[in-house]
């Protein structure tokens, strides 16, 4: 007790001085400013690479789409964004005709003639989207519409083998009417397809700013957005400001009851609302928590360390929080973590061994030491809250059963690990990613299964997945879009990385069956093929599943209009800062 | 026979004579109390690495032994860590990448140091130039940055690590040598070698080398706990050993842990490697009081 005392003290001195340091950098209270925090590098700006969540979470505050999700709306809904309205869809399905809104501007960038952005027309998609189709940028959203728009696989293919890619030719499937109309024609089917267009993938990009930077487009942003970046560098910190040509739009009208309040308190105001927006790039807990309470940044997710003194057994928070004006949200999120199998390795095409692999990890520990049991354990790939989860589901291969996981070892031919060689497991380099990783190769040492943890970088760690230089890897994906193909498509043969398939799985019965799902509009014969998929997606462990996690955000009394949400890209421009409530909590900090 | 009673003569002679300087600075050396202990202090150490090394102590450090996040208790004199293993075990499996990485980042340092440091000095001019030059331009790349480039090319692992500290720290002992070597070079038993037909190899090795060895050795046990240092840093960074206990992790998770009031590890992990650290910065100064010849007689 005497040694914790003594720390005790130390602490108290160090957290003073701490303090006092921070008395002395007075925020500035003049300009609404938002203070927000990644917990990951940004890879880069470029929409057609933006394919995790922290690179298309910033591509999304500098570009546009032609669709968005109603903010204060839930279930999720699409509404128009850049299109003057929803398409009109021929009575085949396969023709949508989009009215592009007129008056909308390029942001002010010295690629534009006289510095001066321009007209946002229909053919900026066109060429948008052939970017993403094209063959020699290898864009990594290509496949959520491979083999969808009419006539856009024969251009890429014809392209790949040819030195310069023609973006003249005209491609059936993806036209331009005229100035402000779009139309696109599928070659099949495609019931996902308006998700699309709402991801930043196919968000659109100037030609010209393209041609005049070249490979350093990826660091400076040009799109009709509601925030300007005018050069982005590797640092800690993005500061974005107010776009000044930004377009007039108001903030939505359309909402669910329980943001009633939210929708009238800013009913008719121009958005964004805030002038500028300074986005910290923070791995660690830590300093993402010290910050926070420091009043530096607006909103974090709790970190597990500090989730005890946080939040309190009933799910509130912790009064002495309570008293700073700090606010608790809790929100599952449509996610699942997982541990993937490099399945163009042929050790992991032996089934018993992957189920072994899956039986001897321990998620209900995971879940306590990593989640504070706030996680649910997942059975299968697809989360609860969208059609093709099955609420009762148990997997036979979740629970951890040490026996039964040594005798399937065994049967796959490397009885107590005999025979294996040493396996490598690549994580972030946090620490919160190298203690899972730890957690796992001590659920595998189990079984006699030796596995070696190796840490990178967030963009090192997906080119790796994306080149296949790994073998077994944690990570994560949240949804795109509300649509359990978006997640059974991670398991989907064709879409082998680059495409989201990292793990490469391919199995030509799953293969069959998820086709035949994706042309099938949302009708109870799609649920079920869905719940069949994640039935295979469970039995067949292509992966091992780990959780589907539940949002606990902290944020303080002066930041208005947050709102929970799993597609969060461009949700900046709807929040506020009230400052002089900002400036009263932060005295009480 | 007559060869026998005179190597009798010339033990006996040399006995009464003088001691040489090694057995003068052992002498000195076990009669400092501080450098005494500092010398029984690091063998506990060695000796503790080689152990878990072998398997004898410590094999089962990955094994649960209570709950998570225990506090210090009799059963666990430094608590239990995330996943419910002994911090104790983990600190003294830590011993082992400590001591390896000591050990063999001293003796990379000392090869490359000395081999460069005597070349230089003895041979000069345009050898001597562009060892200098090469030396200087290293040095100037601030360390740490120089560390992480190297770990990012090799790879994580103790291996990388090795290297990584190796090919970092013998910039000062190879200065050290050179200038020592260049004092040599002069001297007359130097001549004399010369005289009698040596070659550079053997008059390097075998003539000057031995002089200027007390220098090695006061600078192997200050390598060893900068390597030892500079491990833990590297480990925090997560650049460092993967999956297996280091010190320098233990701190990393510590970071997390104390904002739920976990100590522990960092207790640990800190108090270990501070004694250790310690005893080689008291043994070294002991070292250079006992070998350089310039500090004869000074008290």
């Amino acid at each position: 007790m005497g040694k914790l005392k003594v720390f005790g003290k130390l602490t108290l001195v160090a957290s003073m001085l701490v303090s006092f340091a921070a008395c002395t950098k007075k925020q500035n209270l003049d300009e609404k400013v938002l203070n927000l925090v990644v917990a990951s590098e940004v890879k880069g700006m470029d929409p057609i690479y933006a394919n995790d969540l922290y690179s298309s979470n910033e591509v999304a505050r500098v570009y546009e789409g032609l669709l968005e999700y109603e903010y204060l709306k839930r279930p999720y809904t699409l509404a128009p964004n850049l299109a003057e309205s929803m398409p009109e869809v021929s009575a085949d399905g396969l023709t949508y005709t989009f009215k592009i809104k007129a008056g909308v501007f390029f942001q002010d960038d010295k690629a534009f003639p006289n510095g001066k952005g321009r007209e946002l027309v229909a053919e900026d998609f066109v060429y948008s989207i052939k970017r993403l189709a094209d063959p020699k940028l290898q864009g990594l959203g290509w496949w959520m519409i491979d083999g969808k728009i009419a006539g856009l696989n024969e251009w890429r293919d014809k392209y790949s083998k040819e030195d310069v890619v023609d973006y003249s030719e005209t491609i059936e499937g993806l036209k331009a009417l005229d100035r402000y109309t779009l139309q696109f024609k599928l070659s099949k089917p495609f019931p996902q397809f308006l998700y699309s267009l709402a991801m930043p993938f196919t968000f659109a990009v100037a030609k010209e700013v393209v041609e005049f930077y070249g490979k350093e487009f990826l660091n400076h942003p040009v799109g009709t957005g509601p925030f300007v970046l005018p050069v982005f560098t590797q640092e800690k910190r993005l500061t974005y400001t107010k776009n000044p040509t930004f377009r007039k739009k108001t903030f939505p009208s359309e909402h669910s009851e329980e943001f009633a309040s939210i929708a009238k308190e800013n009913a008719g105001k121009d958005l964004p609302l805030v002038e500028k927006l300074v986005v910290n790039i923070m791995k660690e807990d830590q300093p993402r928590w010290l910050n926070f309470q420091k009043g530096n940044l607006d909103f974090i997710s709790i970190p597990k360390d500090n989730f005890d003194s946080a939040v309190t057994p009933d799910n509130g928070l912790a009064d002495t929080l309570a008293k700073k004006g700090i606010s608790l949200l809790i929100s599952p999120q449509l996610d699942v973590t997982y541990v993937a199998f490099n399945h163009d390795m042929d050790l992991f095409k032996n089934k018993k061994l992957r189920q072994a692999m899956a039986l001897a990890y321990d998620s209900k520990t995971s879940n306590k030491l990593f989640y504070n049991n706030t996680a649910m354990s997942a059975q299968s790939i697809v989360p609860p809250g969208i059609a093709g989860n099955m609420p009762n589901y148990v997997s036979p291969f979740r629970e951890r059963d040490l026996e039964k996981a040594k005798s399937l070892l065994a049967e796959a031919g490397f009885a107590d690990g005999k025979g294996l060689p040493e396996i490598t497991y690549d994580c972030p380099n946090s620490t919160v990613s190298r203690q899972q990783g730890e957690f796992f190769m001590k659920n595998m040492a189990d079984i006699g299964i030796k596995v070696k943890v190796i840490q990178n970088t967030w963009p090192e760690l997906q080119k790796k997945i994306d080149k296949r230089q790994v073998q077994m890897w944690g990570i994560a994906w949240g949804a795109d879009y509300p649509d359990a193909e978006n997640f059974l498509q991670l398991l989907y043969g064709p879409n082998r990385s680059p495409g989201a398939n990292g793990s490469g799985f391919n199995n030509p019965q799953f293969n069959e069956l998820f086709k035949k799902a994706s042309l099938m509009q949302d009708t109870p014969e799609r649920t079920a093929i869905y719940e069949k998929l994640n039935r295979m997606a469970s039995e067949e462990v292509p992966i091992i599943y780990g959780v589907h996690r539940q949002k606990y955000t902290m944020k303080h009394g002066w930041l208005k209009n947050y709102v929970s949400t799993d597609f969060d890209a461009g949700q900046a421009m709807y929040l506020d800062v009230d400052l002089t409530k900002k400036a009263e909590d932060l005295d009480k900090l | 026979m007559s060869v026998a009673v005179a190597e009798k003569l010339v033990s006996k002679e040399s006995h009464s004579q003088s001691k040489s300087l090694w057995n003068h600075a052992w002498e000195s050396l076990v009669s400092d109390k501080i450098a005494l202990i500092s010398m029984v202090i690091v063998s506990i150490y060695a000796i503790v690495a080689i152990l878990t090394v072998t398997g004898v102590i410590a094999a089962d450090w990955s094994q649960e032994v209570g709950a998570s996040y225990e506090a210090p208790s009799a059963a666990h004199i430094f608590g239990t860590d995330i996943f419910g293993r002994s911090v104790l075990l983990k600190t003294i499996k830590g011993t082992e990448v400590a001591m390896s990485v000591g050990f063999v980042t001293a003796i990379v340092a000392v090869v490359i140091g000395v081999a460069l440091g005597g070349v230089a000095g003895y041979f000069g001019g345009k050898v001597d130039d562009f060892i200098v030059w090469f030396y200087t331009m290293f040095s100037s790349i601030p360390n740490i940055m120089l560390l992480v480039a190297i770990t990012f090319i090799m790879g994580r692992g103790l291996v990388a690590v090795y290297m990584a500290l190796g090919l970092t720290t013998w910039v000062n002992l190879c200065r050290l040598i050179r200038a020592e070597v260049i004092r040599h070079k002069e001297r007359e038993y130097v001549q004399a070698a010369t005289a009698i037909g040596g070659g550079h190899s053997r008059k390097m090795i075998k003539h000057i080398l031995p002089n200027v060895f007390h220098i090695v050795i006061i600078q192997f046990s200050l390598l060893f706990q900068t390597a030892i240092k500079s491990e833990v840093i590297l480990s925090y960074l997560g650049l460092g050993v993967q999956g297996r206990p280091s010190w320098g992790t233990m701190i990393d998770d510590a970071k997390l842990e104390l904002a739920r009031g976990v100590w522990w590890q960092l207790a640990a992990a800190s108090l270990a490697m501070f004694v250790v650290v310690l005893a080689f910065n008291l043994l070294g100064d002991a070292l250079r009081d006992a070998l350089d010849p310039k500090l004869k007689g000074k008290s």
